[in-house]
């Protein structure tokens, strides 16, 4: 069975990729990576991060979508985006039960890494347009849905059958962890504050302690806060609707993806496929 | 200004938000926080109109108050030895060694309450003045103000967005079909004979739309030559690194400070080129595009004048920006201006258009 690549990325696409996501990183780790200097300054969160990020997404889904997009690529993209954000709302009154991924990942497997990417970014984007939920989370729950999506579409493709479930089952926990933890560092300084010098509370961010300290305090601050609650619920219910409903889904993304992605047509950057 | 009732540009609400919102992050003072708050729900009351995200907000001034409850609530669970004057000398519960050795509980000092309410008071504005934004903002105008570089991404979230009401109706229909037939009554089953139909009719429609779109001269527009292709790759890289590079310095303070702000807005200005070389390649007009009038300008420019007054009170009175958690806050002319102005967009801006104001 052979998935299609419905975005196809160029090498030019996967430096840029590579680079945002790097950045992301510093922004999403950015406690980790604070060094002050002698004098004691005051240190604040930065919020100019909420700012730079979804420049930084425009940036990148920009030089993606920058070859053009197929009609029909694009319905697939806005409808499965669609039901990606209804998912969200429906399961999002009963605590740590999120559908989200389930499709996302699916999707990601199906029509490879570059769709999964842009499908995290516009799902997120969508559900919140829609339940009016844009925040100052927004930018970062989307580039991390991204990534759930670009890892999904880069699993080894060999794998088929019930090891593929497998496969994408275990994918789903391990994301819906990193996920989580990802969520957590990013919020951890806004809502616990940044210790002073001479008041330092039992969690808080340390700026003047070692990168090293700081991921023990913050590795105490998720097991206590969400891991054993809405990490664990999140994995749970992506790793159940895999096994229960992807088979099916599945085959029924790839009927539609056999529809809707010509590939051999004469761009060139189809031609990435065979390299891959 | 101007009477006629209008909807103003979507992107000039988001702006002065922003504003205000960059006035709000630099600074912790409390009277300063709560008047802003105070002047985005009077600018929210005046100007939203009666669409249904516009009754967002109140829900936005819940999540403020549950950010500030969670905060102060925080310090209370996990303050303990925070110094000064204690109000509230509660046990201390020491957790097990594997987590770092935290205790909770322990004396609560008014100090502890006091930062906890200012900085948990700074981060409930911040939301709230994206709620405000929000409400104000028609997300479907917004939608179409994307720059043209994201046009296909805009078309695919505006697709989403108009086709929710459809499963409502295949819904329906598959329920129906299925009522009339035997079949699997088990519970897992059941949900895959009703889930698979209800996706499969989903792309149906969707490649149904795609082919409308397709002779309607949407999707593929892959005109740009080679090196167009090339200069904006080129750019969007190099103004990520140079991004890259900005954040880094900035987080990290024994960095040249050369390498920190001056790289952080080149790097930006770099990349959004890119994101403008690559919307060079979308030849595409609007249909009624929103037009930016005085009025547009003026809720801008309310809004930028708040955040350089925010931006200058946090640099030249520290006292008045960031007030200490053991004296009662004060505040300065200025500071009061600052946090006031953004009424002013009331003033500037056309009343919206309701159902009362259309006749």
């Amino acid at each position: 069975m052979s998935d299609v690549r419905a975005i196809p990325l160029s090498p030019r696409s996967r430096v840029t990729l590579a680079v945002a996501s790097v950045l992301g990183l510093m922004m999403l780790c950015w406690p980790l990576l604070v060094r002050v200097g002698d004098e004691a300054a005051r240190i604040d969160p930065p919020f100019l991060f909420l700012l730079l990020l979804p420049v930084v997404i425009a940036v990148v889904v920009a030089e993606m979508s920058e070859g053009g997009m197929d009609a029909r690529v694009l319905a697939i993209l806005g409808v499965l985006s669609a039901v990606n954000a209804l998912m969200r709302v429906l399961s999002a009154g009963t605590a740590g039960v999120e559908l989200v991924f389930f499709l996302l990942i699916l999707s990601g497997r199906v029509f490879g890494a570059g769709f999964g990417f842009v499908l995290g970014v516009t799902s997120l984007f969508a559900s919140a347009l829609m339940t009016a939920g844009v925040g100052p989370w927004l930018p970062f729950q989307m580039l991390c849905a991204a990534w759930v999506g670009l890892g999904a579409g880069l699993l080894p493709r060999r794998v088929t059958g019930r090891w593929e479930i497998a496969m994408l089952a275990a994918y789903g926990v391990v994301a819906a962890y990193l996920f989580g933890a990802l969520m957590n560092l990013s919020g951890w300084p806004f809502l616990l504050g940044v210790s002073v010098p001479g008041a330092e509370g039992d969690l808080t961010f340390d700026p003047t302690a070692g990168p090293l300290h700081n991921l023990h305090t913050f590795a105490a601050y998720t097991l206590i806060t969400s891991t054993g609650s809405f990490d664990t619920g999140r994995a749970i219910t992506t790793a159940v609707a895999v096994v229960v409903l992807g088979p099916a889904v599945l085959t029924t993304l790839r009927r539609a993806s056999r529809r809707a992605v010509v590939v051999g047509v004469t761009d060139p950057m189809a031609t990435t496929d065979q390299a891959a | 200004m101007s009477a006629l009732p209008r909807d103003l540009h979507p992107v000039a609400w988001w702006l002065w938000a922003i504003g205000l919102a960059t006035a709000a992050s630099l600074t912790t003072n409390p009277l300063v926080l709560l008047t802003i708050v105070g002047v985005v729900a009077v600018v929210v009351t005046a100007r939203r109109t009666d669409h249904p995200w516009a009754r967002s907000f109140r829900f936005y001034v819940w999540l403020g108050v549950a950010a500030v409850v969670l905060r102060v609530l925080w310090r209370v669970v996990l303050g303990g030895g925070y110094p000064g004057d204690v109000v509230l000398d509660l046990p201390e519960i020491p957790l097990p060694d594997f987590v770092l050795g935290v205790t909770l509980l322990g004396p609560v000092t008014q100090e502890a309450l006091v930062a906890g309410l200012y900085d948990g008071l700074r981060l409930a504005t911040l939301v709230i003045c994206v709620g405000a934004a929000n409400s104000l903002a028609n997300p479907k105008r917004l939608l179409r103000s994307l720059p043209p570089a994201l046009y296909e991404i805009g078309t695919a979230l505006v697709v989403a967005v108009t086709v929710l009401p459809q499963f409502t109706q295949s819904i329906q229909r598959v329920r129906a079909a299925q009522a009339l037939r035997a079949g699997d009554t088990g519970r897992v089953k059941r949900l895959r004979r009703f889930l698979v139909p209800v996706l499969e009719d989903t792309f149906d429609r969707s490649l149904a739309l795609a082919a409308g779109m397709d002779t309607r001269g949407y999707g593929r527009t892959g005109t740009a030559t080679p090196t167009e292709r090339r200069t904006t790759g080129a750019l969007v890289i190099a103004g990520l690194c140079g991004v890259a590079v900005g954040v880094y310095a900035l987080l990290d303070q024994t960095a040249p400070r050369l390498l920190a702000a001056p790289m952080l807005v080149l790097g930006t200005l770099v990349a959004v080129a890119g994101l403008v070389s690559a919307g060079r390649r979308v030849q595409r007009t609007r249909y009624r595009p929103d037009r930016w009038r005085p009025a547009e300008l003026a809720v801008v420019a309310v809004g930028l004048g708040v955040a350089v007054l925010g931006w200058w009170v946090s640099h030249h009175q520290l006292a008045i920006a960031y007030p200490s958690v053991s004296a009662a806050p004060e505040v300065s002319l200025t500071a009061l201006v600052a946090a006031l102005l953004g009424i002013a967009a009331v003033a500037v801006s056309p009343p919206p258009r309701t159902a009362g104001s259309v006749r």
